[in-house]
């Protein structure tokens, strides 16, 4: 994070000669910088992406929405709701403009802005994803490291055939199992429904939690599984071995700090898919969360809050993508 | 092909037992499922859209999977749903597999720099995105149905080939035989097509099989949202949603065609973790 002030200073302290004009390339070649016009063309993308949506749209919104005896007043006022007035370029400009001011425009539905409806609703998607990620942290990492210890025995194979089916498997169907067998056979959850802030909310998290770990576990636990196997290999372990440390530093200090690093480069993907995931889920366990807004919006053709909902996960997947990229570069400094 | 060469080509069923277990085992499924699909409905003495007996029978003899609220047989419907869902996901993976191969090939071959940067925000925007959200809100605008959905899959899925298609081109431009169709002053189309194209396909081919599996669970999932295939029609997904409700109940009307759809995914994507794992080996 402090990478800009970091790198001269490393270069100074070996000695390098530093060259005049140097730091126009080094400008240039910085990665913070590369990073940060990389982020800034896939954000503008992602906008372009929400833009263009509504513009799919086969015929005239406005006549979708207000039905064909709809007057013509009527209609030019809902294409202005909409964002549909002017050239295609000031269209672009009105919207790219209301994202940089906080607006993603009204919804159809509720005439409330979309980003009200949003941020009422993101807190529970996120404290959902929040309690997933956790959970799935706690349960692959001691996965992934047995799994790489005993990848020659019994435990191995199991691990390998059970991963690649447990990740295969709908999360859909797994959640009706989940909910028949362990809130309706053991009564340990309620079927569904959402309560209360922080600590109360668990109650009602768990268990949708849960049925999303079933296809993040075995995700993490491989990748943690195949670094650590490479990390094995390298010379840094032989000789952290040769030298008698103790178990506890070996394992975390060399064997699995470095191997953290593709794990936690993961997770930009895994809150990707996540957030799909929390559509289904979040229905089934009848959670208010964004994923039912967005069934709700699409049944209801709620076309600006549909386009506000896309904008917001992009926005979200490319933010964790970025750090996700610095915290495993910090792990593991051989990325940098 | 088999008796031209005795002995020394294996034969298919030689083949197929030499296979690790996983593939094995994967490949039994999906032609177990195949055949059903095409032999229950057949054999039945139930139609699929029709009352067989009395609603919400528990699974029996007569009725191996129970019957819905409508009396219909489940056994029946799931397997005709399987032959739903295996067609829309095949098309679901094959329009998006052709489109993004050509256009990541043609992107990988050329050296135009504002591709580079078109790329990052057409393709890495849409990767960014969650696919299921993205296939969602398309459905939104083009309107609910099985049409709505493939454009939907299509418009959303191509861009995660053309990423693979791209970095192969872009690996193979380097390689020597590419270099050499320039040495023989082969047209750029040419190479393009014959050597750049095959080339790449067989990579984003392997990773389609493994497409397959979450296409055909997406399917599914946008009809259990309802926003896919409609429910008098058999398809897992829609089944599932009309015993959301009653799962409490009866839990074998969700349950059975959520098994059929698991257990076809879940061969689907043994096999297919197999071929990418080989398709990768075997290069070069």
């Amino acid at each position: 994070m402090e990478r800009p002030s970091e790198l001269p200073q490393r270069t100074a302290n070996e000695g390098t000669p530093i060259r005049l004009g140097g730091w126009v390339s080094r400008l240039a070649g910085n990665r913070l910088l590369q990073r940060l016009g990389s982020i800034l063309l896939v954000t503008f993308g992602v906008m372009l992406i929400a833009f263009t949506l509504i513009r799919l749209i086969p015929g005239d919104p406005a006549s979708i929405l207000l039905g064909e005896g709809a007057s013509t007043q009527d209609r030019e006022a809902f294409r202005e709701l909409l964002g549909l007035k002017g050239s295609l370029v000031q269209q672009l400009a009105a919207y790219v403009g209301g994202i940089l001011r906080g607006s993603l425009g009204t919804s159809v539905e509720s005439r409330q802005p979309v980003t009200q409806f949003i941020a009422s609703r993101l807190p529970v998607t996120l404290s959902l994803i929040g309690v997933t990620i956790s959970m799935a942290l706690v349960l692959a990492v001691p996965i992934g490291i047995l799994a790489a210890i005993y990848r020659r025995t019994w435990f191995g194979h199991l691990f390998r055939i059970t991963a690649s089916a447990l990740v295969a498997t709908p999360t859909f169907f797994s959640a009706v199992v989940a909910i028949l067998l362990l809130a309706i056979h053991f009564n340990l959850a309620p079927v569904a429904g959402y309560r209360g802030n922080f600590p109360a909310n668990l109650r009602y998290l768990w268990l949708p939690a849960l049925v999303l770990c079933g296809v993040q576990v075995p995700v993490l636990a491989r990748v943690l599984q195949s670094s650590i196997v490479d990390t094995l290999e390298q010379e840094f372990v032989e000789t952290a071995i040769v030298r008698g440390l103790p178990r506890r530093t070996y394992v975390w200090r060399y064997l699995l700090r470095p191997s953290l690093a593709p794990t936690i480069a993961l997770l930009g993907y895994i809150i990707g898919t996540l957030l799909g995931a929390c559509v289904i889920i979040e229905l089934i366990f009848n959670l208010p969360g964004i994923g039912t807004g967005l069934v709700q919006a699409v049944t209801n053709r709620d076309y600006p809050t549909v386009q506000g909902i896309v904008f917001v996960f992009g926005m979200i997947v490319v933010l964790v993508n970025t750090s996700s990229d610095l915290v495993s570069e910090w792990l593991d400094p051989r990325l940098r | 092909m088999v008796g031209s060469s005795p002995q020394v080509e294996p034969n298919l069923w030689q083949r197929f037992l030499r296979l690790d277990p996983q593939m094995r085992w994967g490949l039994v499924l999906i032609v177990l499922i195949i055949l059903l699909s095409i032999l229950v409905p057949l054999l039945s003495p139930y139609h699929a859209e029709r009352s067989a007996d009395t609603p919400l029978l528990r699974p029996s003899f007569a009725h191996p999977f129970g019957t819905d609220q409508l009396g219909r047989d489940l056994f029946v419907r799931a397997f005709a749903a399987a032959r739903l869902d295996l067609l829309l996901a095949l098309i679901g993976v094959s329009i998006p597999l052709t489109i993004g191969t050509f256009i990541g090939a043609v992107a990988g071959t050329t050296r135009i720099a504002a591709v580079s940067y078109l790329w990052r925000t057409v393709v890495d925007a849409i990767n960014a995105l969650p696919f299921f959200v993205l296939v969602m809100a398309i459905v939104a605008m083009l309107g609910q149905g099985v049409t709505g959905i493939l454009v939907a899959i299509a418009l959303t899925n191509w861009a995660r080939y053309a990423r693979l298609a791209r970095a192969r081109a872009l690996a193979l431009r380097d390689v020597e035989f590419i270099q050499a169709t320039r040495l023989l002053g082969y047209s750029g189309a040419r190479t393009l097509l014959r050597h750049v194209v095959p080339n790449v396909y067989a990579e984003t081919l392997a990773y389609g099989l493994s497409d397959f599996a979450l296409v055909i669970v997406a399917i599914a999932g946008l009809s259990f949202l309802g926003v896919g295939v409609r429910p008098p029609t058999p398809e897992w997904g829609a089944m599932m949603s009309e015993g959301r409700l009653l799962i409490t109940s009866e839990p074998w009307i969700i349950l059975f065609p959520g098994l059929l759809l698991s257990i076809t995914a879940i061969s689907v994507a043994l096999v297919a973790e197999r071929l990418v794992g080989r398709s990768r080996g075997e290069f070069f």
